[in-house]
């Protein structure tokens, strides 16, 4: 560990499973909508993404249009939404815009949300049958992963509700388990009590990997009318408000669980990274702060080059580090 | 995956590009803020640009109609109706903004002028931010170029009716209607480039147009075959649908106006109902609307509110709504 010494791309390389990632840098679910940013900003994106895998936003079986408005509004340093999942539909997600994502050249990790378990499992089972048919084999698993967003804070049934839950966490990651071959990723809300604990239920049922936070619960007042702002009444905050808290999240979920942690909540410069790299994270997403710069991914991957070869750190040590001594 | 990475020496990409403050100009209660946008590609008009102080207070960027631009040099109408856009207005020359854009659909001129149709435009208060471009489009479009030819799309203008162009503005006060001068700038280009213009400024206080309405200076404007494009208030958008609808064959387009997080379509937060009930997205699928997609056939259906959320909140420097800056759109 000499400081300075020479660092090369592929010390960013990171494995989730069976995915290799060639930085740690990808996008949180529902903030990066890469097809409309190829029409935004040209097909680069979709040849060269800046994320190391791309996170679609959360489908649903069945068609969905979310949340009346107003769901969205700044907040003090960050966000608050209320989208509601807006979706359309699982059929729909897997006859057209699937194709497309898969034709992008770095992994895909499919967002899945349901109302109840029975709608996970069918979700899960309808996105192996397109990729068998997509690929014609079984050979998709180091292309392709699956996150269950059991933490959607913005819709009144399922989602939340079963993440919040270790009891219901274990039985949908596990009755998706059956069905699913690839590499399955649990998305944990922070909106409970102990955290570690419902890591623990969906490593119990058979997650690869956790991603953590979704958004905090909160809401905002309308400065006119001085009633809730959102139609929604309840939104998620995100942004660099929330860091500190989806840092002890990460931090805490480490302590108890040998998976992988995708870490993410706030995170927009270079030290944010490192942060949660420090407490366990071993990927990092980035949310909100794609909204002001959809490239900021591939700038953080090169900062955090620096940020380690700076320090003498290789990624893999860095990972964890905060739980460790200082020698 | 693996290697093929491009050697770090490479500048990143960025969908941003950094900008400068070339010039800060109060026109009554707004602010015409002028950039240099190294590599700015022409807007068309009703198109937006997110623009975000570096540094500023606020997380997020903000949306803003372009107002004019030539080359590289983009100016914009700002309101302050927050923290956010307060920043903005306060920006003095020499100072960075980052700029995402032009984005979003905008003004389609060919569908707007398609069969001579005759343009009425409909600016209320910031709402005239994008129209001293869409003006500047139309002469562009139905005049001879510098060395007399006329392209086909051209050609198809030149009839006598697209040949006149009304513009009516509305403002709440004298103060306020300073925000016109630009639109009058480009009234009087188009005149001079032998387009017939004619331009009716009303203020509710009174000082402009006895007091009335830009809804009224409509109603007794308007005529069969018109084509109307608006950007202002949520009230008003849906009151010159209502004029409009009651008039045979009139079209009508509105530019909303909503707070948004990313401007191209990625976090769904700026969505307004149309009338069949299917969600839009202002920055995607907009921020041009025409008003039957909005409000439905007869301009008294479907929907209870206009398109655009009522009561402005926002916070920390809402600039949501920032009058037009902010995209120029209704805003209540």
């Amino acid at each position: 560990m000499n400081p300075g010494r020479q660092t090369h791309s592929s010390d960013l390389e990171v494995r989730l499973g069976p995915l290799r990632l060639r930085h740690p840098l990808i996008n949180a679910s529902g903030t990066m909508e890469i097809l409309e940013l190829g029409e935004a900003f040209g097909p680069g994106i979709l040849t060269n993404p800046p994320v190391s895998a791309y996170v679609p936003k959360t489908v649903t079986l069945e068609p969905r249009v979310g949340n009346p408005g107003p769901r969205i509004l700044e907040t003090a340093s960050g966000m608050i939404n209320s989208i509601g999942i807006s979706s359309e539909g699982m059929k729909e997600y897997c006859r057209k815009r699937l194709p497309r994502l898969l034709s992008l050249p770095c992994p895909l990790i499919v967002s899945i949300g349901g109302f109840s378990r029975e709608e996970y499992v069918s979700l899960s089972s309808d996105l192996g049958r397109a990729l068998k048919a997509h690929f014609g084999s079984e050979g998709w698993g180091d292309r392709v992963g699956l996150e269950l967003n059991i933490s959607c804070p913005n819709v009144h049934s399922g989602c939340a509700s079963i993440g919040a839950d270790p009891g219901e966490t274990q039985e949908v990651v596990s009755a998706v388990r059956e069905t699913w071959p690839g590499l399955l990723i649990a998305k944990l809300t922070p909106n409970v009590e102990d955290i570690a604990t419902i890591g623990l239920a969906a490593v119990a049922g058979g997650a690869d990997a956790l991603a953590a936070v979704n958004t905090y619960r909160g809401m905002v007042i309308d400065r006119n009318t001085l009633r809730p702002y959102l139609g929604n009444v309840i939104g998620g905050v995100s942004g660099p408000a929330v860091k500190p808290l989806a840092l002890l999240a990460v931090h805490q979920l480490y302590s108890a669980v040998d998976v992988p942690i995708i870490g993410m909540g706030g995170v927009s410069t270079v030290q944010d990274v490192l942060d949660f790299i420090a407490c366990g994270a071993r990927v990092v997403a980035v949310g909100s702060a794609a909204f002001r710069d959809p490239f900021v991914a591939e700038a953080l991957a090169e900062g955090l080059r620096g940020a380690l070869s700076v320090r003498g750190l290789h990624l893999d040590e860095a990972v964890g580090i905060a739980h460790r001594k200082v020698e | 995956m693996g290697g093929g990475h491009r050697p770090s020496t490479v500048p990143a990409r960025s969908g941003r590009r950094a900008a400068w403050v070339i010039g800060s100009e109060v026109l009554g209660s707004l602010v015409r803020l002028s950039l240099e946008i190294p590599g700015w590609d022409a807007a068309g008009p009703g198109q937006f640009a997110m623009l975000h102080p570096e540094p500023s207070r606020s997380f997020l960027p903000r949306p803003f109609s372009i107002s004019e631009q030539e080359g590289e040099m983009v100016a914009f109408l700002v309101a302050e109706v927050g923290e956010a856009t307060r920043e903005i207005c306060r920006l003095t020359p020499g100072e960075q903004v980052w700029v995402l854009g032009p984005m979003g659909r905008g003004f389609d001129l060919d569908q707007i002028l398609a069969g001579g149709r005759r343009l009425v435009v409909v600016g209320g208060g910031a709402g005239v931010a994008p129209f001293p471009l869409l003006l500047a489009s139309v002469t562009a479009e139905t005049i001879e170029a510098d060395d007399g030819s006329v392209s086909a799309h051209a050609q198809r203008l030149r009839t006598a009716a697209t040949r006149e162009v009304v513009v009516l503005l509305g403002f709440r006060d004298a103060v306020q209607a300073g925000g016109g001068r630009r639109v009058e700038a480009a009234v009087s280009e188009l005149t001079r480039r032998g387009v017939t213009c004619r331009m009716e400024t009303v203020a509710e206080d009174g000082s402009h147009g006895a007091g009335r309405l830009v809804t009224d200076a409509l109603a007794s404007e308007v005529a069969p075959g018109d084509s109307v494009v608006a950007c202002g208030p949520a009230a008003m958008a849906r009151a010159v649908w209502d004029v409009c609808s009651a008039v045979r064959d009139v079209q009508a387009w509105f530019s909303l106006e909503t707070f948004m997080a990313c401007g191209v379509g990625s976090c769904h937060g700026c969505v307004v109902p149309a009338a069949d009930g299917s969600i839009l997205r202002v920055c995607h699928d907009g921020p041009v609307f025409s008003g039957r997609l909005l409000y439905g056939e007869t301009g008294h259906g479907a929907l209870a509110e206009p398109a655009v959320p009522s009561g402005s909140s926002d916070e920390r420097g809402g600039s949501c709504r920032a009058g037009s800056g902010d995209k120029g759109g209704p805003r209540v």
